[in-house]
């Protein structure tokens, strides 16, 4: 099933030739990349070799944050509705990825001033939205102070107060662990303003230090880390800060649930961050083996070494999928987010630091050298992207998110199909989405997960479909064993018992597939749903021919859940062909200069020149 | 424990809290004052939030999430559910489900 590799060209990437399924999204990120420059050529500001010699001295990444600036990113942190350019999450979830695959402290430096104002987007009053608005686009940063140096997960445990004064507040007290906190002007933060505390006894406050006197206010030193070694992680104290009514963002005590609503929105576009730092560690396994010689053959023609890359390429694939099913849930799904970003959020960083692990085994010595070897690159992917698993709601906290609805997910799966929107609107990249509509957030599900809800569906259109192309029937019957896995699954967690304050281990390994099948759902939705314009496209149609990348993901998952392979020769036979092809496209892709995704994004440094 | 001046329902509501909480706790029903927040027995916010689906699946009330937020204690989230139930049966917009 080898097929010939498309000629290798010197042309700009720009210049590829593109029809069939073209996502602007996917466009955007690709003008973006291009305008950034070169990441190989030294001169380029935000270059590979740039970003590792500011982690070396854990400098802050100033001068590529003005370049980010100056090409407009922070435009795209604004909604359209507040002066910004920001009316298609996917916008945000390409451009984040993008920049994460040339540096992840660069981007979550960066980026951190879109989830320090996402509160005032989802809560805020639309004059207080607009004045934000115009700040970011100015290059004003903004920092999210949740955390504090005694709680972290238990943001209800919070010590900082605000205390009515006047006709506004007096705020007390420190937020410690926080990015940008030193060089952001704005802060948003979950002060308590209650004494009694609880879950209306937090309010949220859009704190502008320029506003407040200099004896008010006091930020922390640097602290230093193992991973994002550049980044202004520090903390700031407040001493008798009096502050405005305006500052008060939403109602006084919906503090606590405006973050949580706003975390859902964060928590989907989370792993573009992961997606970004995949990307890169995948492209330096497969350049070191194809350039590293052993036993007089390259590593690359070693079937394991294959095998190894082809699955890492796999798992990036499904990643994308249920991320993008997630980022187009904001809009399309907002009242499942509670469900489906605590998945991602957990699952798709997870995957990821495993990608990274394993590819990094496969370039031995050369994943933990400093420098030697691509300027130190993969050593510090790894540390960097560590921390995408543990702010913004740890792999736990979103594990035990799921777990908390585990019974009226498990109600709504196993239930008669009374409640079963038609997802068509999620799944089929073509469609536009509806406007963003913060209204539509809800703290747990009423109807458990409909993304997951359409896998039975799912599932019987695609064996109907491979009883007319055989080239299907791989997939289908990956496809079956999936729905088997998740009604087995969703009949465990009906058992659960009821004792939601102490969650067993166990629930929390089922979290993990729930977490899964529902990624497995997302790929499945995505994929029938997608996959006929998707295929039309020439430079990734062959991704989605006879259900490559789908047939891959799903054995990749099942794996994952625990279905062991041997016992099936013809299924297992069958896998074997489908990483075989799912290698020569990812060489494809690396040797065409194009972004490890299911739809085509020319990358700035076009062919590999080395 | 009973409190005089309940209606029927409203006392209904309060031994069905009790004895969810039990669950939810592992603790015993005796053990629960019915005007302690929940949070003093360790049900934490997110665990809160899904009471409003047990209240849903047992009553047919479909309530806001964060109903177990604004009435963190046994009496008050069994007073509201009373008064929840007198107004949809009254009210101008009836049941919604
Ligand atoms: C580089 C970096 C940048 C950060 N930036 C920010 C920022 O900008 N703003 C901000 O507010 N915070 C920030 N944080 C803080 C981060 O969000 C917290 O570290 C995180 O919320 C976890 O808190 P904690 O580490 O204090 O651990 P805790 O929350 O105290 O948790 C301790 C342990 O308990 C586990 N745990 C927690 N809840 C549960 C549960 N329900 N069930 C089972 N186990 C559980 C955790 O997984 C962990 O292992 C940042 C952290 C880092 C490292």
């Amino acid at each position: 099933m080898v097929t010939a590799l498309p000629p290798r060209t010197a042309a700009a990437p720009t210049t590829v030739p593109v029809t069939g399924l073209r996502h602007r999204s996917w466009a955007l990120a690709a003008r973006f990349d291009r305008e950034l420059g070169d990441p190989c050529d030294e001169a380029t500001v935000f270059s590979y070799e740039h970003a590792i010699r500011l982690d070396r001295t854990e400098t802050f990444p100033d001068e590529i944050c003005a370049a980010l600036n100056t090409w407009g990113l922070a435009h795209y942190y604004v909604p359209a509705a507040y002066g910004g350019a920001l009316d298609d999450f996917q916008d945000l979830q390409m451009l984040i990825r993008t920049a994460a695959r040339r540096d992840l402290t660069t981007t979550i430096a960066h980026g951190k001033t879109f989830l320090g104002s996402l509160p005032v987007w989802v809560g805020a009053d639309a004059a207080t939205a607009a004045r934000l608005g115009g700040l970011v686009r100015a290059g004003a940063r903004v920092s999210l102070g949740l955390t504090e140096r005694t709680h972290g997960s238990d943001i209800m445990a919070g010590e900082l107060t605000a205390e009515p004064q006047g006709r506004g507040y007096r705020l007390n007290g420190e937020k410690w662990l926080i990015n940008n906190a030193t060089r952001g002007r704005l802060i948003t933060l979950l002060a308590r303003t209650s004494p009694a505390g609880g879950p209306r006894g937090f309010s949220a406050l859009l704190v502008d230090k320029d506003d407040l006197p200099a004896q008010a206010w006091q930020c922390l030193p640097k602290v230093h880390t193992h991973g994002v070694r550049g980044a202004d992680i520090s903390g700031i104290t407040l001493h008798d800060a009096l502050v405005g009514p305006q500052t008060l963002i939403g109602t006084e005590g919906s503090g606590a649930e405006l973050m949580m609503k706003s975390l859902q929105v964060s928590r989907a576009l989370c792993p573009s961050l992961s997606l970004g730092a995949a990307d890169q560690a995948l492209r330096l396994a497969v350049r070191f083996s194809r350039g590293r010689e052993l036993y007089g053959r390259h590593l690359a023609d070693l079937p394991l070494t294959r095998r190894t890359l082809a699955e890492g390429f796999a798992d990036l694939l499904l990643c994308e999928a249920v991320s993008t099913v997630a980022v187009r849930s904001i809009h399309a799904l907002p009242s499942e987010l509670s469900v489906t970003a605590a998945a991602v959020k957990y699952l798709v960083p997870s995957l990821v630091d495993g990608v990274i692990d394993r590819l990094g085994s496969l370039l031995g010595a050369r994943s933990v050298l400093g420098q030697q070897y691509a300027h130190g690159m993969y050593q510090k992917i790894a540390r960097d992207h560590r921390i995408v698993g543990i702010f913004d709601g740890n792999s736990l906290v979103n594990q035990y998110a799921l777990v908390s609805q585990f019974r009226s997910l498990a109600r709504a799966y196993l239930g008669p199909d009374d409640h079963r929107p038609g997802l068509a609107m999620l799944f089929d990249l073509e469609r536009t989405l509806p406007r963003f509509a913060a209204e539509g957030l809800a703290l747990v599900s009423r109807y458990g997960s409909s993304i997951l809800g359409t896998l039975p569906g799912s599932v019987a259109r695609l064996s109907a479909m491979a009883d007319r192309a055989p080239a299907l029937a791989g997939a289908a019957r990956r496809a079956q064993q999936l729905g088997d896995a998740a009604s087995e699954l969703h009949r465990r967690m009906r058992r659960v018992a009821p004792t939601v304050a102490d969650a067993s281990a166990e629930c929390f390994t089922e979290a993990r597939r729930y977490a899964l099948c529902l990624a497995g759902a997302a790929c499945l939705g995505l994929w029938l749903h997608s996959n006929e314009a998707a295929e039309a496209e020439c430079s990734s149609g062959e991704l989605w021919r006879d259900g490559l990348w789908l047939h891959a993901s799903l054995r990749r998952i099942l794996a994952r859940l625990g279905m062991q392979d041997g016992q099936d020769g013809q299924d297992a036979a069958a896998d074997d062909g489908v990483f075989d092809e799912l290698y020569e496209r990812l060489v494809a892709h690396y040797q065409q200069g194009f972004l490890f995704s299911l739809l085509p994004c020319p990358i700035a440094e076009g062919p590999p020149s080395c | 424990m009973v409190v005089s001046g309940t209606s029927p329902q409203e006392r209904e509501f309060r031994s069905w809290l009790l004895e969810r909480l039990g669950q939810y706790l592992r603790r015993s029903v005796e053990e629960i004052d019915t005007g302690v927040p929940f949070a003093e027995y360790g049900l934490d916010s997110v665990a809160a939030l899904s009471l409003f689906g047990d209240i849903e699946d047992d009553f047919g009330l479909y309530l806001e999430p964060t109903v177990a937020w604004d009435y963190p204690t046994v009496d008050s989230l069994a007073r509201h559910l009373a008064a929840e139930c007198v107004r949809r049966v009254t009210g101008p917009l009836g049941e919604e489900r």
